[in-house]
């Protein structure tokens, strides 16, 4: 379980993670999902005390990472594929993070066996590829058998077979009971693994729901349209409550009213239709959606919380976000 | 399915039942990453070689130079350089390759990004940094000590007389020459964790152990500035290597040894910087951003 309250980091003017609070819960595995750069690496190292919370605090099981008294058996991290001195052989790194906590030899064979490193552990890490390091880095994450696992960015750089692995490994973590965490900046990839979905962007948190709200909430229905009387067609929609936007002179992408509506208030109007296509838009469109609009959204937010209090529920501003 | 897609069901097959962070097992590590990483085997490799090297070179010489001396005029060259500063005569080159190890130690870690991996497992941060210090200064101490015993051994058929391993003062020289190396060492990690940049933090202990005491070994030459002559006096380097000096020469540069600061007077000196430094590198490793 980790708990985040209000946690915040600041590097000089620019605000990288801006005052969120979100509970991981355990036994399921949840998604930190959010554009490069929104602040979730900074999250992640701020809940194994690499970084120092500007403000705010976080805790891993119900105490900060640092006052456990056996941390590897608490909390594995793959947070970097390369926080490894490049000059050691994988081997020799899992064997002197072993010895920090008298993790004995055969916890060190085993980790090394289940990530496939077998042929390449006693080669220098300098040589790994990216998903090699990624392995490694999973490996050292599980040395301690811990409790809780926090993985930045797990499935970079693997082949589709590593991907596939390191999907059912967490699925399979998380199924043994414990909170697996995992970072991603692929809503397919996190809407695949993950039960639970945390968004983030710009610093702050967007979404905070199950994977299945989000992926309904955020799929936003539009209507194209092709017309040669575009510019009165939108006028009578838009008078309508629709929304309208355009790309080009004889296209209409409307929002807020289904196909049919169109279809009959064209017809009333008497006005030619070239082309009338529902679309659906994909999950990876629903984050976009949710993510591109974050700076717009949060100045509104800011106001809603106002009048909600604290206990405003955590998911309320992604049906929120959807419906605009 | 492979191999690695089946493993993935059982990772936990076995739980480490006794998993627990000491401050053993963090001093275990630090002596893991130290032997398994060739720039440090080697690092230390060539501190003996380059102490074994010099101290033979030096004795040959001296004895090219004091062959066909008299009894008396050989008595007298030994007073003014006795055996034991032969064979200690490498640790001027021995501290900078110890130094660049004291850096390399900790700035290793920084540019690889190991630095977080360390304080993952080890989150308190200070404990990793005092085991590496521990492991860093005892290492450099055997190796030092190994390469002094060794520098004593081969200089043998060179020197006039061989060092009195009964007599205080040869002892105090022979012994505090690791005992000085050592501690440079452990004055270098201190310097690479403050800067954590490699390049720069070895070029901050040359500079320290060379650069600035020649230059005001030139200055206080010409000048009779009673502050520079302080400031000279009490640089880590040139204190510390009271520690070797006897008879009142330098064993290294041959000149007069500085007035005023006693072998061990000297030494304490370079001990407290090298504490002053340790201490700034402890507080900055503990709050900075890994």
């Amino acid at each position: 379980m980790i708990e985040a309250r209000g946690l915040t980091k600041r590097y000089g003017p620019k605000t990288a993670v801006d005052g969120i609070s979100f509970t991981v819960q355990p036994g399921q595995v949840t998604g930190f999902l959010g554009p490069n750069g929104a602040g979730k690496s900074t999250t992640m190292r701020m809940i194994m005390g690499l970084d120092r919370p500007t403000a705010g605090s976080v805790t891993v099981n119900g105490q900060p990472y640092a006052a456990h008294r056996s941390p590897l058996t608490e909390v594995g991290a793959l947070l970097d594929a390369k926080a490894v001195h490049t000059g050691r052989s994988a081997y020799n790194h899992l064997l002197a993070m072993a010895a920090t906590h008298n993790i004995p030899k055969t916890r060190v064979q085993e980790v090394i066996e289940m990530t496939g490193l077998q042929s390449v552990a006693k080669k220098r890490v300098g040589g790994f590829s990216l998903g090699m390091g990624q392995r490694l880095g999973i490996a050292s994450a599980l040395l301690g058998d811990p409790k809780t696992l926090i993985l930045d960015e797990p499935v970079n750089g693997l082949d589709p077979e590593g991907v596939l692995w390191v999907r059912n490994l967490a699925r399979y973590l998380a199924s043994e009971g414990r909170t697996v965490f995992l970072s991603s900046h692929l809503m397919s990839e996190v809407a695949l693994t993950a039960d639970h979905i945390i968004v983030i962007g710009k610093g702050r948190i967007i979404a905070n729901a199950p994977v299945k709200d989000i992926v309904d909430g955020g799929a936003q229905h539009t209507v194209r349209v092709r017309t040669p009387q575009a510019t009165q067609l939108a006028e009578l929609l838009t008078r309508d409550g629709a929304t309208v936007t355009s790309d080009e002179p004889s296209l209409l992408q409307i929002t807020g009213v289904e196909a049919p509506g169109i279809g009959e208030l064209a017809a009333a109007s008497g006005i030619v239709l070239h082309e009338l296509t529902p679309v659906t838009s994909t999950l990876e469109e629903a984050y976009m959606l949710l993510t591109a609009d974050s700076v717009e959204y949060q100045t509104e937010s800011a106001t809603q919380h106002v009048g909600h209090g604290v206990d405003a529920p955590a998911d309320a501003p992604i049906s929120e976000g959807a419906q605009r | 399915m492979t191999a690695a897609t089946v493993s993935a069901a059982r990772p936990t097959a076995q739980r480490a039942p006794s998993a627990r962070l000491t401050f053993g097992g963090v001093l275990k590590s630090e002596w893991i990453k130290l032997w398994t990483l060739r720039s440090t085997v080697w690092t230390l490799s060539i501190t003996v070689v380059v102490m074994v090297g010099i101290a033979l070179m030096f004795g040959f010489f001296m004895n090219l130079a004091t062959e066909n001396l008299s009894a008396e005029e050989a008595a007298a060259t030994s007073a003014i350089l006795p055996s034991a500063a032969v064979v200690v005569s490498g640790y001027q080159m021995a501290q900078l390759v110890v130094g660049v190890l004291g850096v390399l130690i900790i700035t290793g870690e920084y540019s690889t990004g190991m630095i977080r991996s360390t304080f993952s497992a080890v989150p308190r941060r200070l404990p990793a940094f005092f085991a590496k210090l521990i492991v860093l200064f005892s290492i450099s101490f055997v190796v030092t000590l190994v390469g002094v015993a060794l520098s004593y051994l081969v200089t043998i058929p060179f020197v006039p007389q061989a060092v009195d391993l009964a007599d205080g003062d040869s002892i105090r020289v022979l012994v505090g020459a690791a005992l000085y190396v050592a501690t440079i060492a452990a004055l270098s990690l201190g310097i690479g964790t403050l800067l954590r940049s490699t390049a720069g933090s070895i070029f901050t202990v040359m500079g320290l152990l060379l650069v600035v005491p020649n230059i005001l070994a030139i200055v206080t030459a010409f000048s009779d500035n009673v502050v520079i002559e302080a400031i000279y006096k009490y640089l880590p380097s040139l204190a510390g290597q009271q520690l070797m000096a006897m008879g009142g020469i330098d064993p290294m540069t041959g000149a007069m040894a500085t007035d005023g600061l006693s072998p061990w007077g000297g030494y304490g000196v370079l001990v407290a910087w090298t504490v002053a430094v340790l201490l700034a590198a402890a507080v900055v490793l503990k709050r900075r951003d890994a």
